[in-house]
């Protein structure tokens, strides 16, 4: 239970993030336009990942794939910001 | 729908868990929240200031040269309330050089942490968001109202198989387990979409401001920090120019908001407060909010330089960007400043619905693990129970208490602020060692009786604190403070049939169980 919450606290936390931000610098104009609109979809992302996370057979599968997902969409949100393709 | 077994399962464990851990927090939240509803009519009620004329603009230009004149915090920033229908008195707010939040009126020019006459709906509010906890209180809180958040969606999915066609069953008789669990459900499911809107409003604003250091390295690229103020206040953040300069009269800002907001199309902007930046500076701004009928998100904004006159920036109704139309009806759908009267008792009946949720939770949590055969119940029930009643009941206690010592501390010569602190603190102390050391089934029905009688007290306090007895403000047209004597009236009857009711549980109800009497020794 305890890997299950954590995942789903811990790095649904960074996947939520990263999933506000990665949308907010993809949609049309500035991000900063969508800033408060972001702050508040990241705590129902954070919550109903952290819900999902029990869905899991384990905690290592949920630390696996949340954990993965926050990695591979923060990468995305990175190189975007690194390379300047979207401003 | 059907779901797996295992899903159902271990939902059901952490809906538990998470209520377990977030109910007692959430119970005194919803009910601190139901009551801070009236807000606005607690200060007014607090003095009996209802015969004050309001103050003119005249007053609030000599509050604001005072406190320029006064405070050096003040002149980097300083906040000032309008006289008005709110409140008579025009009110100053701005952060001392210790950066502590100081407030003014006419009456007090030298600056009070806490505002004078609302230091009663400040303590509310105070255990509404903090639990009466200095700093971490906040932020407890938030992760309250996320824990809150996972409760909704964990509970509404152990609920779905048979969410429609229980709806409205509420089968009282011999099986309380599933009496309470239809109590719990119906209220539960009939006011989610409010739940959910409280558990991700509560979370912004408690969280908000703790994440966004961590936000701004991880996804913003560390550009967070500049984009804020753009995107929270009306006004840009300008530096001062260290010249003095005559700023124009605050009449004339008056009017030039109204303008602003009428070329805006905007015909009955009334402003509330302003923000000043750097006073008396050539470079000081302006920033007035103004509420606005007919729309969510009551609140628009307009910036102008203090010294010309020239429109900086508009937050207007129908003229704002997508960030200050979301914060405004995140305020607005939270704090329930939108509509009439209607939604803010509909507020507070759906803050009292919520804190019976949190309450009806424990309750099941306890009867879930009854020990049917035996007089002598587990551990963990009876701490519970214990539980439970102190803090629960006892909160509603302390609350009435604080309600009672914020009459009658003036009339003994008594600091009023510190009375309510210590009659609120110090009777929800009392409650929680009541029921500790009473047999659960004792101290609920005790404690409902005292919470009955002590906010019944409240009408009486102020009836004899201010000579405005009930039946007299109601002939003299003076609504507001009929409105909390009645919620307190209706309250201490709530309290006295729960105090019946749970006294009849005692005697006839089942004898295996936390609330039933101990048997006379044989």
């Amino acid at each position: 239970m305890w890997g299950r919450a954590t995942a789903g606290a811990l790095a649904g936390f960074v996947l939520a993030a990263a999933l506000v931000g990665l949308v907010g610098r993809l949609w049309p104009g500035p991000w900063q336009a969508t800033l408060v609109p972001g702050m508040v979809a990241l705590f129902p992302l954070w919550i109903g990942i952290a819900a999902a996370a029990f869905r899991f057979g384990s905690g290592l599968r949920a630390w696996a794939w949340i954990g993965g997902s926050a990695v591979v969409t923060l990468g995305a949100l990175w190189l975007l910001q690194a390379t300047g393709w979207v401003a | 729908m059907k779901l797996r077994a295992e899903t159902l399962r271990v939902y059901t464990a952490v809906h538990s868990w998470v209520g377990l851990v977030a109910g007692f927090a959430l119970f005194v939240a919803f009910y601190a929240g139901a009551i801070t509803m009236f807000h606005h009519e607690l200060p007014v009620w607090q003095s009996s200031a209802v015969d004050a004329q309001p103050e003119s603009i005249a007053d609030a230009q000599r509050l604001l040269d005072e406190m320029l004149a006064r405070h050096e915090g003040a002149r980097t920033h300083l906040g000032l309330g309008f006289p008005g229908a709110e409140s008579a008195q025009a009110s100053a707010w701005w952060l001392d050089t210790q950066g502590v939040w100081q407030f003014s009126t006419l009456d007090t020019l030298q600056g009070s942490p806490v505002p004078p006459t609302s230091s009663l709906a400040e303590l509310v509010n105070l255990l509404h968001y903090s639990l009466g906890i200095p700093m971490v209180g906040t932020w407890l809180m938030g992760v309250v109202s996320l824990l809150y958040g996972l409760a909704l969606v964990t509970g509404v999915v152990i609920h779905l198989p048979k969410l429609a066609k229980d709806l409205f069953a509420l089968r009282p008789g011999r099986n309380l387990k599933r009496f309470w669990q239809d109590a719990h459900n119906v209220i539960g499911v009939l006011s989610l979409p409010a739940h959910v809107m409280f558990a991700v409003t509560g979370a912004v604003l408690c969280l908000a401001f703790v994440l966004i250091p961590l936000l701004n390295p991880l996804v913003y690229d560390g550009k967070l920090m500049a984009a804020v103020p753009a995107a929270m206040d009306t006004a840009p953040v300008v530096a001062a120019s260290g010249e003095p300069a005559a700023m124009q009269p605050l009449a004339q800002w008056h009017e030039r908001s109204v303008a602003i907001a009428r070329e805006h199309g905007i015909e009955d902007f009334e402003p509330a407060y302003l923000k000043l930046q750097h006073g008396g500076d050539a470079n000081a701004v302006v920033e007035i909010t103004g509420e606005t009928s007919r729309a969510l998100g009551a609140l628009g904004s307009v910036a102008f330089d203090a010294v010309s006159g020239e429109v900086l920036a508009v937050q207007l109704q129908g003229a704002r960007d997508a960030n200050h139309a979301t914060l405004q009806a995140t305020y607005a759908l939270h704090f329930g400043e939108f509509g009439n009267h209607v939604v803010q008792w509909l507020y507070f009946l759906l803050g009292l619905a919520g804190a019976f949720l949190f309450y009806s939770g424990n309750l099941l949590w306890i009867e879930s693990r009854r020990k049917r055969r035996a007089i002598e119940q587990g551990r963990s029930s009876r701490v519970m129970a214990r539980a439970t009643v102190g803090v629960c009941i006892g909160v509603c206690v302390a609350i009435s208490a604080s309600f009672v010592a914020a009459q009658l501390a003036p009339m003994l010569g008594l600091d009023s602020t510190a009375a309510e602190r210590w009659a609120c603190f110090g009777a929800w102390a009392l409650c929680a060692l009541w029921a500790a050391l009473r047999a659960p089934s004792r101290a609920v029905r005790e404690l409902l009786w005292l919470a009955a009688l002590v906010t019944l007290a409240i009408p009486l306090a102020h009836g004899i604190a201010s000579g405005w007895w009930l039946w007299k403000a109601a002939v003299a047209g003076h609504w507001v403070l009929v409105t909390v004597d009645a919620m307190a009236i209706a309250l201490a009857a709530g309290f006295v049939a729960l105090a019946r009711a749970s006294a009849r549980r005692a005697r006839e109800g089942d004898p295996n169980s936390v609330w039933a009497d101990p048997l006379p020794a044989r």
